[in-house]
């Protein structure tokens, strides 16, 4: 090997060490012990909700790209059809009011934070999730509007950085799941969109302009963190 | 070639023997509240306290209590924590896990949460609080290598803290059956004339097994441990 193909390699060794980049696996979320809501929903989910990446710089340390990919649309798609009797996957173009549902819900990101090691002064890496979850009625009107804040943390002791990073975004994404679970009706009430028994097939329309989704006030705020008391 | 391969031999022993012998001190207690045992069928499981309550409990320590209580002719049955947080989702989860035991009737009335702890034969629930932190260190010791070789010279000191408690839970009277904390200090030594020598202190090893013998003999009842 020649001189200079040796400084190559040394010089990538050393932009390598500049940044990180991480790819998180579609987590799996084990089958809840819960009573399934009986209703039928549909699961709308943005574009950038379907591909999310999140770039920071950490001052003076290194540059991350975290790349949820389809992770959080994986955790959606389980989650919901554990909660409710019926899912069905509306897609941006799709007309939900042809489809027999009693709710419209539409999951996005609205922040995604991470700290270091070196940032907190710990051995973990931390990472906190916020979603949005908006539940719109068979009318396509705003019922609830939803922020759901998730946190999870790892430690690097036995664990590569970036294993940890993805170890601590799945706690994370966990965390929300658990929290959608004990929550999702007393929050949003969604199980009063449910159509009564005999009264036809549920169906909804597309959700109204003329009512921003800023006109609605947000139905709850994030419950508090012990369900078993 | 025998005096060669004996005169590697010789200070890789030495190293070996000095690094076992750093000054380790530690205090395990008990509190006992209810009477405890456990039947052939009975399991328990180690469970660290929620880190969103400020718990920084290492996920090594929790598998390193499970390997010692489930070790030996004596040893318990201990279903992984992992394996009991996903067959009881979402209700042992970091945000949903019952934070005190008078919150279990509750918890064993949701949907098939009782049932699945029955199949499991789950009988104590032990909690652990606490972490390994490095308190203390000073010293100097500086390595520089060059064409001719290299070495390192000076002495560093580091001092190691292992507090843990353990909460036994008794899922039979839903009630706790007391607690056991274990309590080590280590202090580990560097010495470096040209060679580190490296006299370490195994402050979390030595926590761990302190208090996995404490609790086996907690849990079993056995008075002379």
């Amino acid at each position: 090997m020649n001189r200079s193909a040796l400084l190559g390699i040394l010089l990538a060794g050393m932009l390598a060490g500049c940044g990180a980049n991480v790819t998180l696996p579609a987590p799996t979320i084990p089958a809840p012990l819960i009573d399934q809501i009986p209703m039928s929903v549909g699961l709308r989910m943005p574009a950038n909700f379907q591909a999310y990446i999140h770039e920071e710089k950490v001052y003076g340390k290194q540059e991350w790209s975290i790349n949820l990919g389809r992770s959080n649309a994986a955790l959606f798609e389980q989650l919901l059809q554990f909660m409710f009797a019926g899912v069905t996957m509306v897609g941006v173009s799709d007309d939900p009011q042809l489809m027999p549902i009693d709710a419209l819900i539409e999951p996005s990101i609205d922040a995604f934070e991470f700290s270091t090691p070196e940032q907190s002064n710990t051995d973990a890496f931390a990472v906190w999730i916020r979603y949005r979850i908006k539940v719109y009625d068979r009318e396509g009107k705003l019922v609830s509007n939803w922020p759901v804040s998730a946190y999870g943390k790892s430690q690097t002791t036995t664990l590569g950085s970036s294993e940890a990073l993805q170890r601590a975004a799945v706690l994370a994404m966990r965390d929300a799941a658990a929290l959608m679970i004990m929550k999702f009706d007393t929050v949003t009430r969604i199980s009063s969109l449910a159509t009564p028994p005999g009264s036809g097939t549920p169906a909804i329309q597309q959700p109204r302009n003329d009512a921003s989704d800023d006109d609605v006030q947000a139905t709850a705020i994030e419950g508090s963190s012990d369900e078993t008391s | 070639m025998k005096l060669v391969n004996q005169f590697l031999k010789t200070p890789v022993i030495i190293l070996f023997a000095l690094s076992s012998t750093a000054c380790i001190t530690s205090t395990v207690q008990d509190t006992r509240t209810g009477v405890t045992g456990i039947g052939a069928h009975e399991s328990v499981v180690i469970m660290a306290k929620s880190y969103h309550l400020g718990n920084e409990t290492e996920r090594k320590y929790i598998r390193c209590i499970e390997d010692n209580l489930a070790r030996g002719r004596s040893g318990l049955n201990v279903i992984p924590h992992d394996e009991f947080i996903d067959s009881l989702f979402p209700w042992f989860e970091p945000r949903t896990a019952p934070a005190e035991t008078k919150n279990l009737a509750k918890l064993m009335e949701r949907p098939g949460v009782a049932q699945r702890i029955a199949e499991q034969g789950v009988r104590y629930i032990v909690w652990l609080d606490g972490d390994t932190e490095r308190v203390a260190g000073g010293g100097s010791l500086s390595c520089a290598a060059g064409p001719g070789g290299g070495g390192c010279f000076g002495f560093a000191w580091w001092q190691n803290d292992a507090d843990y408690d353990a909460s036994i839970w008794d899922l039979d009277g839903l009630e706790s059956a007391g607690t056991v904390s274990a309590d080590v200090s280590g202090t580990s030594f560097m010495p470096a004339i040209v060679i580190p020598l490296p006299f370490i202190a195994r402050t979390q090893s030595k926590a761990c097994k302190s208090l996995a013998d404490q609790l086996h003999a907690f849990i079993v009842q056995d008075e002379t441990a």
